[in-house]
Parts: C-alpha cells; structure tokens; sequence
C-alpha cells in the first residue's frame, strides 16, 4: 500500500529509506528537507518514524514519504522490517567519521537483503555525505565519489543539514532516480493495460 | 499483469510448507475395539505443525514415516526459497522455537517418568508395512478445530476434538515432552481459551496471528491471503480475521485505489459475502465472539493524591535512620509519587541501592564501598591509551556512540543546556563507566535517556551511577543482542489489549499493526520520551514502587491506547498512520489522567473472576502471597546483591509468569 504509482498526473507516492551509522543526521536531514528547520539539539532516534513530503519533480506530482530509523546495529531486528517496499534508498554518513564511511557496503548489504530487492544493481540508490559545515574532515570527496562509481555509479551529495546545503537537491535527484526506472519499466508492459499499476517492488508480491 | 494477479498465479501454482513445529516421540494409542489383539498398543510417531500455503496443519506420521517427512522439515530450514514466499527473511521461526525449547528444563518431571518403548519386531506384522503404517497418519487443520483436551498421568495426552465430530482423534501422548510446546505453536495461529465448564478443555478459534507476527514478517501483504481464506471458510476466518475483511470492504467503498487492484466482479462477490458479516461486527453479536470475550465490568474511577512530602517521608524513619511501615510508605508514593525534594533519598530506596531497613550508618557504609568501586571502574576507561583504544573497536564504538548521543539527550533540558554543560560530562563519564560495569552490553541507544532524569535527580555522580545499575537491572533485557525484553513486552502488551479490547485489538491486527510496534519507543525507554521531564519522574517513581501489580507499566500502555483508540478507529488509519499518530503523541500526554486510568485497569482485571491465566501471570496475579521471595535475584551481580524485591520484580515475574503459563496447559 505503500509506494504506489498510479496514473500520470496524479500524485506518486515513493517510499525512501534513509540509512547510517548513528549520529551521521539521518534525521536532521530529513527535518532539514520536510521543515527548513535544523536543531543540533535534536534526540537522536528511537524506533522508526517518517515525514511525508509533496514535491513536484519535472512536471509530477509525488508525496515522499521519509523514512528515518535508529542507526545502531542492536536495533536492526527492529529496523529492517521496515526497508520493505521502499522506492529509494539514501545511504548516509558523516564526512567527518570515516568509520561511518567505511560501513556504507554494510548498510547497502543490510537493505538490499531485507528490503528484498529483486534486481540489487539496479536499485536506485543515493549516497549523502553529511555535515560539510564541520571544518576537520576525514573523508575526502574523492574517495567518496569513488566509492560511489566503483559500487554502482550512484549520484553522490555533499550535504549539509544544519547549513542547508544540498539536501532538497539530494532528494530530487532520488525521485528522478525513481521514476527514470519507472518510465523504463512501462515501456515493458502493453499500453493497454496500463491504468493502474503497482510499480516493481516486493511488498505484496514476494515469490514473483 | 498487475501484481496482484501474480500473487494469484504463485498461490496456485507453487505449494510452500514450512514446518512450525516438530516433535517426536509422540504416541498414539491403538482403541481395543480396533485392535483387539493388542489392546493397548502404541506407536510412536512424529507430530509437527506446518504451514502449507497459509493454512496451518497439524501432522501426524507414525516412526518409520518420519524420515521423509524429516526430509521436508530439513528443507523448509536450510532453504529460504522454500519458506520465503510468506515469511520473508526466515530463521524467525527457529528462534521461536528455540525459545520455547529453553523451557525444556522445566519439563524434567515429565520426561524423567521412564517409558518404555514397545519394540516394533517383524512378529507384530502389521505395523511394519509401511502402508498399514500410514493408516496411522493424520492430518487436520488447525482451523477445524473444535477443542484440546488437556489431561496429565505423569505425562501429558492431549485429545483434539475437530468441528465436525464425525471423525475422531486418536489421543496423542507426549511420553517424552513437548505437548505444552506444541499448544505453543499453536497458539500463534489460533487463540486457545478455557472451556467455561472444563478447565482442562480448551477451545479453539482461528486464525490469530497477532502473537506470533514476527517483526521480519510485519510488512507482508496478507490481507489477500485473508479474503482467499474467507471465501473458502467464512465463518472461521470471521471469528479472528474479521476487522481484517471489514476493513478491506471500507476501503473497497471508499474507492481508495491505491490498496487494492481487484477485478470489479471479485470485489462484488466479496461484497456480497460480507455485507452480514459488517452488520455482525457493527453490533457485535455474541455468537461471533463469545469465545474470547470475557465481561470484565466497569471500570471502577480513582483518585490520584498529592505527592508524599518531606515531612512525611521523615515520618517514616526510625531514630537510626531505618524505614518504617514501607507498605503503606510504598503505597502513597504509588498514589502521589514523591515532592522533589524527597526524590534524590527516596529513589535510592525504591530503586533497591538501599535497603529500606538498613540504618543510617549502614548506608554511609555502603556509600563509602559504593563509591570506591565507581572509581576504581572509572579509572579502567579513563586509564585505556589511545594505543590500546586502537585495538579496541568495541570500546571505540561505545565511547563514539556516546559522546554523540549525549550531546543529542535532553539538550532542551536547563540541567543540561548550552555548550561545556558539566552535566554532559556526568553523563558521559557515568555511561562510559557502566560499559565497564557490563562490557556484554556495553552502551545501547536509549539508555542515555534512562540515566539523564536519574542524574538530574541525584546531582551526583556516584549515586547517579548505582541507582542507573539497578534501573538497568530491570531494563537490561530491552537492550540485550535479541532484544527479547522488548519482543516479550510486546507480547505481553498484546494479551492484555485483547482482553480489554478485543475490536480494538482486531482492528490493530486487521492494519498488520497487532504486534504493537508503534509502542516501541513506549517500551524501550519507559515512556522517557512521551512524557515531559518532570512527568517522566513522577511516572518512573510510581512504576518503582512494585505497585499495583507486576509489569503496571504495560497497563499504562493500555491506558494511553485506550484514549487514542477512538480516533485511530475513526480515522481509519492504516500501518503507517498508526505509527505516525502515536509517535506524535509525545508530550502531549497527561500523566496523572494516564495513571489514573491505568490503575483503575488494573482494579477493573483483578476483580474479574474468570481472568485467563495468561493475563494473572503477565500482571502477577495470585503469586503475590506464595511467590515474593526475590530468590531469583541470585543470578544477579554482586553489586546488585543489595537490590530489594522490587528492583527485581522484572526478572522475577519472567520465572513465575512461565511456571503459570505451564499451568495453563498442566494445572490438572
């Protein structure tokens, strides 16, 4: 029920994950982008909460529906069941944490298991990398940007929540990201019975 | 072709088992009028529950069978594509299942009783021809289902009765355990409740899946699965599944497109099955639901009173300092919580750091020794060189995770406002020093919040430290690697909604929210982030008393769920507005509204006379008098040796609630 794509011209609603280490601004980006707000003394997350979002992205409609989740290990009973029937997946971390850089390949690996990905390689992923504003990095744009090609070619962002930097541009290019491979797969199916039509994904049919 | 039709094709052509349940070594035995040679002969066999396409069996295979059928078993355990189709990411039935089998040691009485196996020679011909053998087999549904008779001889026999009478059962024997792990697993299917005549009978109704939704599982699209189930078998699939298929109907009216794309003339065909069906639900008629609702009668009303003062609390002190009349003590701070400026003595008590009769002096002693050994673990984080922290990933990661998550803890708070707060070095300082007080687990998200009110109490490090060890005590299996504090509680959460209120509990389940993860965060953290700062110690003062039941807290979730059902209801919300809706809650609640509601819950379950005792043993009712000695705190460390009863109700309560639960099924 979640991340249906109906009709052209009527509203889409996508599903998009975010996913980190803790304390790399999972939900600050997420506030950042749904309320223009930033609070460096936000809680970090229990358990899982999302925002929704109306954008209109090259001429139609979508309602974003953020989700964000606590990023410790511990929690990942808790977590995953969520990832099901998710359109988009931002993976994050945190410029100046190198370790929550060299967890991305978990993170893709924990999603695209749960999350039952049908085709893991065509799965539209975005890379954040957080907190720009903090001056002592320990990531470099280069080596993120590297790791971005060499695992799928994914669209890598430099964000930041607190500074407002990149982070509606992160999303947007999610959404084109979606409906490119939308588009892709209509083309696959008779025009004729085209009116209604759940969009590629797992959540109801998990044995196609 | 849309995805729902796909999901039609798999259903039809692909058959998937899973086995649920097996145990071996169950018998059945041969009636005298059958086999008149041998009157009273046994064949052992294997019993399993499996869940062939949705529909759950029980299967019985006489031994020599077993080994095929074991064969399958195998393959529905090693191979995800064999289960996957509806379980998703699938070891979570093997780790029920082992659970259960934890509590093999109780059952010692009943496998030590020696049992003697009749050997099965070639003389007693029959039996070795496989196919006569496999006259012996049988399977049913759980949803025919009328009844389990539940009888004891030093070992257990269970009598199924199916709905239709026609065809008995022959009587299975659990000569070497497992009948009580056996109605477990069915109990995750099917709701068993006491016959009102027959304690030892229990019917059965279907389908209930709520106990047994498994986190991996909870996203998975069955409402289709439900209104195939419904047509082929609508009076049983009403009894449980019943919001499920209503709720699908408003959906259908409303014309929400995006739930549901069925060709028009399946939704007219359901319609017109349902349409009575919604009539039923609407005024409730007892015929649907006499099996599982239980009168509890009104819900009496009471007051909550002022918080305990200074004075009073002195009152209670002998000369050397020991308190006196704690029950009555106990009882107040329960109906009024605490005055500030009690707190920072009282919860040393009602956290269990101090005995409540031990003298003034004896506390300056404890503190003294208290004291040495904070400091002496302080010092073993504080000494680690950077060196050694490079070796050390574990420690790095508790120590990166903490100083993140104290800066992001109650920051709004003055106790810990504004850049280089003191405070946040406290709190710092005393989690780093609980990792290594318990390196196993170490610093997990959300304990942050659990110590930030108890050092805003205490204002000091030490006793901020200790009283957070005991409170931890009783949290620490929220926490643990399989978070079974958390799974358990909301299993439990879920038996005591349904009792209270079984359309409100159906309506969850019909959302695929029955498992109660909404109440998550709730759980977690004891409602830390629900409720503002100062109500947070109010609520946590109340809940430390012991008072009025076992597991209260979960009760105050029933309250809260109680004022919200209306509109969730009304409102229609779905997964994941239910979700959305109750994480708003925070800070909009009232506490003593909650807890006044709360405790008129509990008055309102204790005085029922017919209360299901899986509902007394989560609440602790009836093992107030017999079962209060806190001897299964031994467990504990030596640290927490000084901790009262109560600081260990937690951990008490998991033992007697699984003694009482193996009543259920054994209490004759």
């Amino acid at each position: 029920f979640l991340g249906i794509h109906m009709e052209k011209k009527k509203t889409s609603l996508l599903k998009v994950i975010l996913l980190g280490d803790g304390g790399v601004g999972k939900s600050s980006i997420m506030n950042r982008y749904v309320t223009n707000k930033f609070d460096a003394q936000l809680f970090h997350t229990i358990g899982v909460e999302f925002l929704n979002k109306d954008l209109e992205v090259d001429g139609r409609q979508v309602t974003l529906q953020i989700w964000d989740t606590a990023g410790q290990e511990r929690f990942r009973s808790l977590r995953t069941p969520f990832y099901r029937g998710s359109d988009c997946c931002l993976l994050t971390f945190s410029v100046d944490d190198n370790q929550s850089f060299l967890n991305l390949g978990n993170w893709k690996k924990e999603f695209i298991y749960y999350a039952d990905v049908k085709e893991p390689e065509k799965f539209p992923f975005v890379i954040l990398g957080n907190k720009l504003d903090v001056v002592e990095r320990q990531v470099s744009t280069e080596e993120a940007q590297q790791w971005c090609q060499e695992n799928g070619d994914y669209p890598y962002y430099e964000t930041s929540a607190k500074d407002a930097i990149n982070v509606a541009v992160a999303f947007e290019e999610a959404v084109r990201r979606v409906l490119a491979i939308d588009e892709r797969t209509d083309h696959f199916i008779p025009t004729d019975t085209v009116k209604l039509h759940r969009k590629p994904r797992s959540a109801a049919t998990c044995c196609s | 072709m849309s995805s729902s039709e796909q999901t039609v094709d798999n259903m039809a052509a692909g058959s998937v088992h899973k086995v649920i349940f097996e145990h071996q070594g169950v018998f059945i035995q041969l009636s005298s009028d059958e086999e008149a040679i041998e009157q009273d002969l046994l064949i052992s066999g294997s019993l399993q529950v499996i869940d062939k396409d949705g529909e759950i069996l029980v299967e019985y295979r006489p031994l020599e069978d077993t080994v095929d059928l074991s064969n399958i078993l195998c393959a529905g355990k090693d191979s995800s594509s064999v289960m996957g189709c509806t379980q998703g990411p699938g070891d979570r039935s093997h780790q029920l299942l082992e659970t259960q089998q934890s509590y093999e040691t109780e059952w010692d009485m009943v496998n030590a009783v020696s049992f003697k196996k009749r050997p099965c020679t070639n003389g007693e011909g029959s039996l070795n021809h496989s196919h006569e053998r496999s006259r012996w087999a049988f399977t049913f549904s759980v949803s025919d289902l009328r009844s389990i008779t539940v009888k004891e001889e030093g070992w257990a026999f269970l009598i199924c009765k199916l709905k239709d009478s026609s065809t008995p059962l022959p009587v299975l024997h659990f000569h070497q355990g497992g009948s009580r792990e056996f109605l477990d697993s069915l109990r995750r299917f099917a709701l068993l409740t006491e016959c009102p005549d027959d304690g030892t009978c229990l019917l059965v109704s279907t389908p209930n899946k709520a106990l047994s939704q498994s986190f991996e599982n909870l996203l998975d699209d069955n409402s289709f699965g439900l209104v195939h189930k419904f047509r082929k078998d609508p009076y049983v699939t009403t009894l449980g599944g019943f919001s499920k298929v209503t709720n699908y109907i408003f959906d259908a009216l409303r014309g929400t497109e995006e739930q549901h794309q069925r060709p028009p003339e399946e939704v007219a065909d359901l319609l017109g099955e349902v349409i009575p069906g919604l009539e039923i639900n609407q005024q409730e008629e007892p015929g649907f639901e006499v099996i599982t609702r239980i009168d509890l009668g009104a819900r009496p009303q009471v007051m909550r009173r002022e918080p305990l003062s200074a004075e009073d609390w002195t009152k209670h002190q002998d000369p050397e300092g020991r308190m006196v009349n704690v029950s009555h003590l106990k009882q107040v701070i329960f109906k009024g919580g605490l005055c500030h400026a009690v707190r920072k003595e009282a919860w040393k008590f009602l956290l269990g750091c101090f005995p409540w009769d031990s003298t003034l002096e004896e506390r300056k002693a404890l503190q003294r020794t208290k004291t040495d050994e904070y400091f002496r673990m302080k010092l073993q984080w504080k000494s680690v060189s950077e060196e050694q922290e490079r070796r050390n990933s574990r420690l790095r990661d508790y120590r990166s995770l903490i100083e993140k998550d104290v800066n992001r803890t109650d920051r709004t708070n003055r106790f810990y406002e504004g850049i280089d707060n003191p405070s946040l070095v406290l709190l710092h300082d005393i989690l780093m020093t609980y990792c290594m007080f318990d390196f196993d687990l170490g610093y997990v998200q959300g304990m942050s919040d659990l110590l930030s009110p108890i050092l805003y109490v205490m204002e000091n490090e030490v006793d901020a430290f200790w009283c957070f060890v005991s409170f931890m005590d009783q949290m620490h299996q929220n926490f643990e690697e399989q978070m079974q504090g958390m799974k358990t509680q909301l299993i439990q959460l879920s038996t005591l909604l349904r009792l209270l209120d079984l359309a409100f509990w159906n309506y969850l389940e019909a959302q695929d929210s029955g498992y109660l993860y909404f109440c998550f965060r709730w759980l977690l953290i004891r409602f830390k982030r629900e409720l503002s700062f100062h109500d947070v110690l109010r609520l946590w003062e109340v809940m430390w008393t012991g008072l009025p039941c076992h597991n209260f807290h979960l009760l105050v979730c029933c309250a809260i769920l109680d004022s919200e059902k209306q509109k969730i209801m009304e409102e229609n919300y779905g997964f994941s507005e239910i979700l959305k809706h109750i994480n708003e809650l925070s800070m909009k609640l009232d506490i003593e509204e909650i807890l006044q509601k709360a405790e008129g819950i509990c008055l309102q379950i204790r005085s029922c006379k017919d209360l299901p005792h899986s509902v007394s043993a989560i609440l602790g009712f009836g093992t107030e008098v017999s079962g209060s000695n806190p001897t299964d705190c031994e467990s504990a460390a030596a640290p927490r040796a000084t901790q009262q009863q109560d600081a260990c109700s937690n951990r008490h309560l998991r033992e007697t609630s699984s003694h009482n639960s193996c009543k259920v099924a054994f209490r004759l």
